[in-house]
């Protein structure tokens, strides 16, 4: 999995860290129990403040997306959670009005709202699929 | 808890060579322990000055100057003890080998990592009996960044360190800051970085000022300039109608099309210009060297 961080984006850096773990961890990059770079040496890679890497972990450990073993290094969550079910539902529900919202400034109406997220569950099922073939091979 | 004290407070700082024009001027700038502060600005807006003030090599004629809390004149070793300085021209005694350099500096210290010492020397495939008269000039400040970096200080100022040298070395001594430095106590190792060469600091810096012909222009935390800061590109179907761009501190026309250059106040700006039915528009957002360059030309 390699990061690759936007200056021109307006997004703070430690948040694009965060989001494209979790899109990797969404769409099969990366693999459950997978390794990922440790906090100091993808700081060195990615030529980052070391704190902001930090930060992007402690969020994602605190999320429940990576985990540190000491000794080991850092790895993908296998898929539980900490948080309990509906915790869970109250996050998801959040990020799910923030794009009603969205549909409606965009003037996307319902129907084809709702086949986008149909098409875009089946887009990262697929790569997920395509990404698990590959590890057959 | 109290807060803590920060690393370098800088209060209304004012110094002028000789009977010429200040060259610093009610100068403020607070760095808190574990950040890294970007000190920004062309030549000659009194970066250097700046940290000459701290390093007791000019006493401020008004306003003061702390490190650690503490006034590098009358605490003068204690607060040398604590911090390490990477200038631009890196001078060693020419006859002396990269061992004998490393040696004598390190006897300076109350502390010394030698495994660090090791591992960079090794990483910058140093030779160490090499005498420092014919070292490049890379090779010059990649000493002067182990002789920083070995006595794990809490403070390392950094002035122009990576000017002329290729994009490697660069490369190389931003991960060297990053891993052999910041790792052993990220929460307390603090730096301020002064350059014009802004891009390859971008991703360290947290906070940073602008500073020009001696006085502090912008001071902003990174994430929030780089999100506050947006260049707006326009093009209206006909002639650009006569709009308030007043919040808008750069703006740039040519014929149909606009590009204008905000901080903060975009989303309105957006809106307002939406209102006239433009045929193209679209924003980003901009680097701090991008910034730098647009405040940098604001007219006064």
């Amino acid at each position: 999995m390699l990061l690759q961080l936007n200056y021109k984006s307006g997004k703070p850096v430690y948040l694009q860290v965060v989001d494209q773990i979790k899109t990797a961890a969404a769409s099969g990059a990366l693999k459950p129990g997978e390794a990922l770079p440790c906090i100091r040496p993808l700081a060195e890679e990615l030529r980052v403040n070391r704190n902001t890497i930090a930060k992007a972990y402690s969020e994602l450990e605190s999320m429940g997306v990576i985990e540190t073993l000491p000794g080991k290094g850092c790895f993908l969550k296998e898929n539980h959670s900490p948080f309990r079910k509906e915790v869970r539902r109250k996050m998801l529900i959040q990020e799910i009005d923030q794009a009603v919202v969205q549909a409606h400034h965009l003037q996307v109406p319902r129907d084809e709202f709702l086949q986008l997220i149909h098409d875009r569950i089946a887009v990262f099922d697929q790569k997920r699929r395509a990404s698990e073939n590959n590890g057959e091979d | 808890m109290s807060s803590p004290i920060p690393a370098i407070e800088i209060e209304n700082l004012t110094y002028a060579y000789g009977r010429q024009a200040e060259a610093i001027r009610g100068f403020n700038l607070t760095v808190q322990p574990g950040h890294c502060y970007g000190l920004f600005g062309r030549n000659g807006a009194g970066k250097t000055t700046t940290i000459k003030c701290l390093l007791n090599l000019l006493r401020p004629q008004r306003g003061n100057v702390r490190v650690f809390g503490l006034d590098p004149r009358e605490h003068e070793v204690e607060v040398k003890r604590r911090l390490a300085y990477v200038p631009d021209q890196v001078a060693f005694y020419p006859w002396m080998s990269v061992r004998e350099t490393l040696d004598y500096l390190a006897s300076f210290r109350a502390h010394w990592n030698g495994k660090t010492e090791h591992e960079l020397l090794e990483r910058f495939r140093l030779d160490p009996s090499q005498r420092t008269a014919t070292l490049s000039k890379g090779q010059r400040t990649q000493v002067a960044l182990i002789a920083a970096v070995c006595p794990e200080p809490d403070l390392l100022l950094l002035d122009e360190p990576t000017s002329g040298l290729d994009p490697i070395v660069r490369r190389e001594f931003i991960e060297t800051v990053i891993g052999a430095y910041q790792e052993g106590d990220p929460g307390n190792r603090t730096i301020l970085v002064s350059t014009h060469l802004i891009t390859e600091f971008e991703g360290l810096i947290d906070e940073f000022t602008i500073m020009d012909r001696g006085h502090a222009v912008v001071a902003l935390n990174a994430d929030q300039a780089r999100e506050r800061y947006q260049k707006i590109r326009v093009r209206f179907a006909q002639s650009a109608p006569e709009l308030d761009l007043s919040t808008a501190f750069h703006v740039r026309r040519a014929g149909r099309d606009l590009e204008l250059i905000v901080n903060g106040g975009g989303p309105e700006l957006i809106d307002r210009l939406q209102k006239h039915s433009p045929e193209a528009l679209s924003t980003e957002a901009l680097t701090l060297e991008e910034i730098f360059v647009a405040e940098s030309r604001r007219p006064e």
